[in-house]
């Protein structure tokens, strides 16, 4: 049962988002007034107003707000297997891994599939080879992050292989969508984004009381009843799925999967695992970082990965530096 | 202090054998750095240059493309990797390392701003190359003096990794802004040392001199810090003015480096790893062996991004990426993470 904390949180996000996603709507090179965008919403708008809103915009922000709130859940996700607020797909390198992969099928090396499963396999891969290495600790301890770190750089040297050896103008169109982009997506990878946030959300909600009690020591949550192996791997699984299929749309968008889940926490009732606040917040943090790129240079547009990683990047600085109450005894 | 104590002769034949084979590894490099490259001319017409004749077209490639490649790759290992190892010790942080650390970012943006502003001459990228550098050091060591940061390599190392990322959406963003500045920034910031004139070296030289000179003088300070700072008091050290002393050695180092190659990241991990496990603890001898390995591992690299999809050239940068991360992933799995 949601309680009233977490239902005032989740809709003071959702307002929060719908805001977002009007001012979006409303603000680009053509400017239309919120109730204009509204009108145009509903079907009953002038043809031009409703030609900027639902052909040129809608898309964007629909892609937007679908990759943040699959990044966002992803990454709040694999924070609560890791018990590491640190361990963000962004921060072990299946980001890195999933573009490489994309890269691939994108500039069309020998054997490739579509972006959507290409990016799937890279991300598989990237979170299979840091449990690998992890050895032992699963997903528990900074070994885990290190060896992320190491094979997001690999994966990042891959794909800058693949773009040094294509065509100039190929590798030109494929840049933007390496730091992250939602000028590149295409939109079959989008409708698969959304099918698979629909399913990853439900699956979510059905085991959202087994992922509350990870949060406790092992036996705790054993002896509370919960499957911890099943648990552990299937909420792995669909962490990766969400970062492949948002990477397949929008490209690494860094720390957006670190700052929603934060977030959300400091807004929800602490003991629960919040997913549905980490999803709203994503989005909106995705939409609005977008809005940004979008207007702040225009006609320059800055790729919405640039946002994220300039807003986001000083914040995660502030959680490593600030002296944590452990060393300070 | 006398320099022929008995511990100090025991420990220079313990050096000897690995530094003998570490020198030949690297002439073996230096020739095949000049024998092979992406373009027609093929190791034995340059086999015939080297030994006198062979024809205009290989000598033109060898002593014109080559051989300045080569002097710029060994200046570049010697420098990166004398940087790593020096950071290391200082921080006694096996994962310290300039290009994780943000150093070679930060050195990389300050480019990167005044390739925007229209800087172009070699003497003025390397000054303001080594300016950031020093930023960035001044950044690591402030980071290492908050309180827990210090014994914990994988927060500092994750904090580097950030700043990395920072810098580099923010050197992103001035690519945007300006497409000329773009495409010279574009090609240097991959990291290579292709087609880089002499004048560049020139340029840096001066200052990695120095470095070099400051090198030899905290070598002996520092090895006595690895005791700890009281120790080092009681050896009749400044345990704060070494400090110093490295931050700006290593600026110098990471600095020339970065002018010269662009930002190339995990060699200062890479050499400095290999050095150790040779040399053991000593960080004397350590930066000794760092001397021959630094150049080997550098120009190695410079030849497989050469090899490796000729006819075309990958960035150097991309190799000692693909060579360093498993570095990085072997050092984290040995398990023995604070042990400097």
């Amino acid at each position: 049962m949601p309680d009233k904390r977490t239902t005032l949180a989740n809709s003071s996000l959702l307002v929060l988002l719908l805001l977002a996603v009007i001012t979006s709507l409303s603000m680009g090179t053509v400017q239309v007034s919120p109730p204009d965008v509204l009108q145009a919403l509903m079907g009953n708008a002038d043809p031009m107003t409703a030609f900027v809103v639902n052909e040129l915009r809608l898309s964007r922000v629909v892609a937007g707000l679908l990759s943040g709130a699959a990044l966002a859940m992803a990454g709040c996700l694999m924070q609560t297997l890791a018990r590491n607020r640190l361990a963000t797909p962004g921060i072990i390198g299946i980001d890195n891994a999933a573009t490489a992969f994309a890269v691939a099928s994108v500039v069309g090396v020998g054997l490739s599939l579509a972006p959507s499963a290409m990016a799937l396999a890279g991300a598989a891969c990237a979170t299979a080879i840091a449990f690998g290495l992890a050895g032992a600790n699963g997903t528990r301890g900074y070994r885990f992050i290190v060896a992320g770190i190491g094979i997001g750089a690999i994966a990042g040297a891959v794909t800058q292989v693949m773009l040094s050896r294509v065509a100039i103008d190929a590798a030109n169109a494929a840049y933007p969508w390496t730091v992250g982009s939602l000028n590149a997506r295409s939109g079959n990878s989008v409708l698969v984004l959304a099918i698979g946030l629909a399913a990853g959300y439900g699956i979510l909600m059905l085991i959202s009381r087994a992922l509350n009690t990870l949060q406790f020591s092992d036996a705790v949550a054993i002896a509370l009843g919960t499957r911890l192996k099943a648990t552990r791997i299937l909420g792995l699984a669909l962490s990766v799925l969400l970062t492949g299929l948002a990477v397949s749309v929008c490209g690494p968008v860094g720390l957006v999967a670190l700052l929603a889940p934060e977030l959300a926490r400091t807004l929800c009732r602490p003991g629960k695992v919040p997913l549905t606040a980490s999803a709203l917040a994503g989005a909106a943090f995705m939409v609005v970082a977008d809005l940004l790129g979008r207007t702040l240079f225009s006609p320059l547009e800055i790729p919405v990965g640039i946002i994220t990683a300039i807003v986001g990047s000083p914040y995660l600085l502030w959680i490593l530096l600030k002296p944590s109450r452990r060393s300070l005894t | 202090m006398t320099t022929l104590s008995p511990a100090r002769a025991v420990a220079s034949r313990a050096l000897f054998p690995p530094f003998v084979t570490a020198g030949l590894l690297l002439f073996l490099v230096i020739i095949a750095s000049l024998l092979y490259g992406a373009g027609p001319v093929s190791p034995s017409d340059a086999f015939m240059v080297l030994a006198g004749s062979g024809s205009e077209e290989a000598r033109f490639v060898v002593s014109e493309l080559r051989l300045p490649r080569t002097i710029i790759g060994l200046v570049t290992g010697l420098a990166l990797g004398l940087a790593g190892a020096l950071l290391q010790s200082m921080t006694r942080n096996p994962l310290a390392e300039p290009g994780l650390l943000g150093v070679s970012a930060g050195s990389g943006f300050a480019v990167a701003l005044a390739i925007l502003f229209g800087a172009s001459t070699a003497t003025l990228t390397s000054f303001v190359a080594q300016l950031g550098a020093l930023a960035g050091c001044a950044l690591v060591i402030a980071a290492t003096r908050v309180q827990g940061l210090g014994n914990d390599p994988v927060r500092l190392i994750l904090a580097g990794a950030t700043l990395t990322g920072l810098l580099l959406a923010l050197t992103s963003m001035l690519m945007l802004m300006d497409q000329r500045a773009a495409d010279e920034i574009r090609f240097w910031i991959t990291g290579s040392i292709a087609g880089k004139p002499l004048s560049m070296l020139q340029a840096t030289l001066p200052s990695i001199l120095v470095a070099l000179v400051l090198t030899i003088i905290v070598a002996r300070p520092l090895a006595a810090m690895a005791l700890g700072e009281k120790a080092a008091v009681g050896l009749g050290h400044h345990p704060g003015r070494i400090r110093f002393l490295i931050v700006l050695t290593v600026a110098l180092l990471v600095g020339s480096a970065t002018a010269l190659a662009g930002p190339l990241i995990f060699v200062g991990l890479v050499v400095p790893f290999i050095a150790r496990a040779f040399a053991g603890p000593d960080i004397r001898k350590t930066l000794w062996l760092c001397v021959p390995v630094g150049p080997a591992v550098v120009l190695a690299a410079d030849v497989v991004s050469r090899l490796i999809a000729a006819p075309a050239e990958l960035s150097l940068g991309v190799v000692t990426a693909l060579i360093g991360a498993p570095v990085l992933l072997a050092i984290v799995r040995a398990g023995r993470m604070p042990s400097l």
